[in-house]
């Protein structure tokens, strides 16, 4: 490793440190917004990192590690997440009992796992980089150790996530047994080769990629953590740690010309297939917002998936674009959840929505309009996202896949629009508790207007956004 | 300041945005500021960008700017553009400024309602609309604004929604303009189907390009194209909305239902009419319709009672004599007339709207009277909208538009006399309802009490309209007179000058006469018959015949009532029996298909984690063996 490939591990280092001086800072000072204010800033100084690294890039640190302007572009979509999550988690925290310092330092340390993964070019560093994510998480969602509901979360997203590392462990060991290298260039190539024990080594590291990302058949385990977990936590996972490893998936797909073997390409498109249509019909009558998020967040893992199976030069500005819609969407309804959150429950049944947009107009108006975009309406950042996989999948003439699109994003809108509906429903006289409003929920108001704001720039003009992303996301 | 064309537009919508979002929580004053204001400076925008493009060498061309490209994907770019020529300019200035005097109008007329910032709202919504019709270089941009305007009159119409009476007009409207809009839309797919864009320039060059004169294309889709400009202008056989549109507050019939929305159809054709044009069959059907309309519309005025329905069929009628000129091809003298309306009936309407203030609503004209004392004002600045309106001779701008298109009717290549005599009947019965109104309101004994008198706020717009209604006029006056050409040579870059036959030139000036003292009589017929001697007309009415025509023009010559019984009813009975459409049993099925599948799906939602941990096993099972097998 010579000096500047030292330079372009900047990033991750700083994220590194950053979690170091965090422990240390909390083994003397146990003041919350102290703690918030520093984790904020370790993320702000790793992010501040990325363009001044970006001109000397793409650089190969090690067999592991590679930073190139694919790694950075998802290592920044990361750590702005992490950011806005930590913006979010503090009023939340501060009206829950408990002391809430740890947290930040699981957060952190899960956006470094989340780097790692996508800046990870070889099976060593990628599955390192998912286990100090996954750890990470479990601690984080299990937080709140007095609560049944969180341990009960934590614990069954523990035992599945051990049982897909023992598939993605086992595939790993098959792919290196036929091919001797567990570095994705390697691989590729001798991919030519073939041969019966890299492909089911393949299929392996599907099931424990799928279960991550939560596509069917492998989905069983979402809706349950996302009930249990604390709202900013079920963001988190639904979007850094989702995000990190499809970057990661798509990196491998396109490095290692997966798609070239038909089985592969049949295994994925039943997999996109069956992720559009179960979650969007299990989220169909669901009356928990939070389980609703959930379905949501299968069927459009599903839609990534198109997107991804389609290929091509497109791919890549696709998935990137969607990738960054479906976090702003997706963090800024879990902000919504987490602002409406009591220091005694989460507000996750509906009933708790009903008549909300006479109550708190300016939130139901956030929590609509994400709602929308998550729906695919016009003038949102969804309705762009999705226009370019229904693009990118007609180019390719995916036809099953565009069509089950189509058909499933139909389903979709009948269970977002009824939430919008229960929103704006007249509620007859509602014993509304006295509003509680914790110290700094400005933070996660500011939050939550630039998100929306960003929505509908993204939705309304993207052209410049995605002239960013063709300019930055390469390999 | 050309750049900022976007600006003009733009004003409005801001003003709408603020005043929806948070206009309930906005002080009235600061509502009045926002909605006026932005409006006002709109008008300033557009005044300065105005002499700036007139000042230019553009003003010979046009000047195209892209203000927005949503998203660009391989070949597909749809992008927003604002096109200014001299016609688009003019339409600017008189939708922002008419626009800007009527809400300044509507600051001190609306001050008692409680839904203040929404009615500001939805003004400012109706200019940003109607200015994106105007301004679009392409018909779909258009189309998007043509929509706008038509909502914004819906809710407008529907303003005090809560007397079912409003609600069913602003529905009737809506209804009526869609009937059109529908004919406009196959039109635009046709259009694009066979020429390939929509951008309004370059459709009309590859439209004489491709298409010969009277071709079959070319008559289709003018066709289409005229039944959106029938519905949105009123005309017939689509003019029935408007007399019930008058159900909304009066500054709104004199913006939307007067001054600029109503007119939308005459610019639409004025736009394409190089596509008319290639359709002479329905070119001359858009004249024939004009004078139809003028006539029915004429007559149905002569007999209302209520003030705001005779000025309602009287911008029928007017937009019937734009039709006349567009469909002789005197394209200018159209949007002549159309400006010139523009500031007379809204002035017309402001006066009437300060009319029924002073009296505590009082519409009947019959319990008016004797107004002029009380309201001096008002008076005059209403004579002066009424004497323009009736084209009285030489002082008015009426006279100078009207006579343009009489003299076109007679002696363009399109017109004849059977023409110039409908567009002559017209004038007659013009200034004989005109003054019938003037004289009822006016003149004769006080009938009513004057409660309130206009404040200032009311009254300036009054007198700056109609001093545009009495000089706008000499912009453009005809050879006999002076021969001023400053109108149709600033939209000579446009559209075309009228061809007139060799040896027909002589006849200008006879013909000017002839309309002038036909305007004179109706005056003085009003004045015998509704002021002087009212027992002559009375008597006329009570006979048989006079009773049943006047009950048909009462009735604005029956249309609604054919209407109803031919359309309306035989539809609501179909519907009626079709009440259970067999058709929704195929979509009940989808549902019901889906909340099964969903049920099913939902058992396996067990929460127990043994069973999820034997999912994730059965699915790599599945995809391990897809991978092997298959």
């Amino acid at each position: 490793m010579n000096a500047v490939q030292l330079f372009a591990l900047t990033p991750l280092i700083v994220l590194s440190a950053s979690s170091v001086v965090l422990m240390l800072l909390i083994a003397f000072s146990r003041r919350h917004v102290t703690v918030a204010f520093m984790t904020a800033a370790g993320l702000l100084a790793t992010f501040l990192c990325l363009p001044a690294v970006y001109p000397d890039l793409p650089q190969q640190v090690t067999p592991l590690i590679v930073l190139d302007g694919y790694a950075v572009f998802f290592i920044g979509l990361t750590l702005a997440a992490a950011f806005a999550l930590v913006l979010i988690s503090y009023p939340y925290l501060q009206n829950r009992p408990g002391r809430p310092e740890e947290y930040y330092l699981l957060l952190l340390l899960a956006s470094l796992g989340a780097a790692v993964v996508a800046a990870s070019s070889h099976f060593a560093a990628f599955y390192i980089g998912l286990e100090i994510l996954s750890v990470s998480l479990y601690a984080m969602i299990a937080y709140e150790r007095w609560s049944l509901m969180r341990l009960e979360a934590g614990v069954k997203y523990l035992i599945l996530a051990a049982v897909s590392s023992a598939f993605l462990l086992f595939g790993i060991a098959l792919i290196y047994a036929q091919f001797g290298s567990m570095e994705f260039s390697a691989i590729a190539a001798r991919a030519a080769e073939g041969g019966i024990t890299a492909l089911v080594g393949s299929a392996m590291v599907l099931v424990g990629v799928g279960f991550k990302l939560a596509l069917a058949p492998f989905h069983m385990w979402t809706a349950d953590v996302y009930e249990g977990a604390p709202p900013p936590v079920t963001a988190y996972i639904a979007t850094v740690s989702k995000g990190a490893v499809f970057a990661l998936l798509l990196r491998y797909v396109n490095q290692y010309d997966v798609l070239a073997s038909p089985q592969v390409l049949l295994v994925l498109t039943a997999v996109a297939v069956a992720s559009m249509v179960v979650g969007n019909l299990l989220a169909l009558m669901q009356n928990n917002v939070k389980r609703i998020l959930a379905y949501s967040s299968i069927a459009h893992l599903g839609y990534l998936l198109v997107a991804l199976v389609a290929g091509g030069a497109l791919a890549l500005t696709v998935v990137s674009y969607y990738l960054v819609a479906y976090f702003v969407t997706t963090i800024a309804a879990f902000g919504v959840i987490a602002v409406l959150s009591t220091s005694e429950r989460d507000a996750a049944p509906i009933d708790d929505y009903r008549g909300l947009a006479w109550r708190r107009p300016w939130l139901a108006g956030v929590f609509t309009a994400m709602l929308l975009s998550l729906a695919g309406i016009p003038l949102t950042a969804g309705f762009i996202g999705k226009f370019y996989v229904v693009a990118s999948g007609v180019s390719s003439a995916l036809w099953l896949l565009v069509a089950t699109l189509a058909i499933t994003s139909v389903i979709g809108l009948f269970y977002y629009l009824r939430l919008v509906a229960a929103m704006f429903e007249q509620v007859e006289t509602h014993a509304t508790a006295a509003r509680e409003e914790p110290v700094g929920s400005f933070a996660a108001t500011a939050v939550l207007a630039v998100l929306t704001l960003l929505l509908v720039v993204l939705g309304a003009y993207p052209a410049p956004f995605i002239r960013l992303i063709a300019a930055t996301v390469s390999f | 300041m050309i750049d900022l064309l976007w600006l003009i537009p733009a004003l409005p919508f801001a003003g709408f945005l603020v005043l929806i979002l948070a206009g309930s929580r906005l002080p009235r004053i600061v509502v009045a500021v926002l909605g006026a204001g932005s409006v006002g400076f709109s008008a300033v925008v557009a005044c300065l960008i105005g002499i700036e493009f007139i000042s230019s060498p553009l003003v010979k061309t046009s000047f195209t700017r892209t203000v927005w490209t949503w998203m660009s994907f391989e070949g597909f770019s749809p992008s927003t553009s604002f096109c200014l020529d001299s016609l688009s300019l003019l339409m600017v200035l008189v939708v922002t400024v008419v626009g800007f005097l009527i809400h300044l109008y509507s600051v001190e007329f609306m001050a008692d309602d409680d839904a203040y910032h929404r009615y500001f709202a939805y003004m400012n919504l109706f200019v940003t609309a109607m200015l994106v019709l105007v301004l679009a270089d392409n018909l779909m941009l258009l189309y998007l604004g043509w929509e706008g305007v038509g909502l914004c009159s819906y809710l407008l119409i529907g303003f005090w929604y809560k007397d079912p009476v409003n609600a069913r007009a602003a529905m009737k409207a809506f209804v009526m303009t869609r009937i059109g809009d529908t004919g406009m839309i196959v039109g635009l797919f046709l259009l694009y189907n066979s020429l390939g864009t929509l951008e309004i320039h370059e459709l009309m060059v590859r439209a004489v390009r491709d298409w010969p004169v009277g071709s079959v294309m070319a008559t289709v889709a003018a066709a289409l194209l005229l039944c959106g400009a029938l519905g949105k202008s009123a005309q017939l056989p689509l003019q029935t909305w408007l007399p019930d549109a008058m159900a909304g507050p009066t500054p709104v019939s004199a913006l939307i239902h007067a001054a600029t929305m109503v007119t939308a159809g005459v610019y639409l054709i004025a736009r394409t009419h190089e596509l008319f044009a290639l359709a002479p069959a329905v070119q001359a059907a858009v004249a024939v319709i004009g004078v139809a309309t003028l006539l029915v519309a004429g007559f149905s005025a002569l007999a209302q009672q209520d003030l705001k329905r005779v000025l309602a069929y009287s911008t029928i009628s007017q937009i019937g004599y734009m039709f006349l000129a567009l469909g002789v091809g005197a394209w200018s003298a159209a949007m002549f007339h159309f400006a010139i309306h523009a500031f007379f009936k809204s002035l017309l309407f402001l006066g009437a709207g300060a009319i029924i203030m002073s009296t505590h609503h009082e519409q009947n004209m019959f319990r008016l009277g004797g107004l002029r004392t009380q309201l001096p004002v008002t008076f005059w600045t209403f004579l002066a909208g009424a004497a323009s309106l009736a084209a009285l001779p030489l002082i008015t701008s009426g006279f100078y538009s009207k006579d343009a298109i009489l003299w076109y009717a007679w002696s363009s290549e399109k017109g004849s006399v059977w023409l110039w005599l409908g567009g002559v009947a017209g004038a007659l019965l013009t200034s004989i309802y005109t003054f019938r109104m003037v004289f009822l309101i006016f003149f004769g004994e006080a009938r009513t009490k004057v409660y309130k008198r206009p404040g200032t706020a009311m009254l300036v717009p009054l007198i700056v309209l109609a001093v545009l209604s009495m000089v706008a006029g000499f912009i453009e006056l005809p050879h006999t007179l002076g021969d001023v050409r400053l109108f149709s040579g600033y939209l000579g870059a446009v559209l075309p000058p009228v061809p007139i036959p060799p040896g027909q030139a002589s006849l200008e000036g006879i013909l000017g006469i002839v309309a002038a003292a036909v305007s004179v009589v109706g005056i003085c017929l009003a004045y015998l018959l509704f002021l002087k001697v009212p027992q002559i007309a009375d008597r006329a009415a009570s006979t048989l015949a006079g009773r049943a025509l006047h009950r048909l023009w009462l009735e604005g010559c029956g249309f609604d009532w054919l209407y109803q019984r031919l359309l309306v009813f035989p539809f609501v009975t179909i519907a009626r029996i079709n009440r259970s459409d067999f058709i929704d049993f195929f979509y009940q099925l989808a549902a019901f298909l889906a909340e099964g599948l969903h049920q099913g799906l939902s058992a396996t939602q067990t929460g127990r984690t043994r069973h999820y941990a034997v999912g994730i096993g059965v699915g790599a099972l599945i995809i391990i063996g897809m991978a092997v097998w298959l």
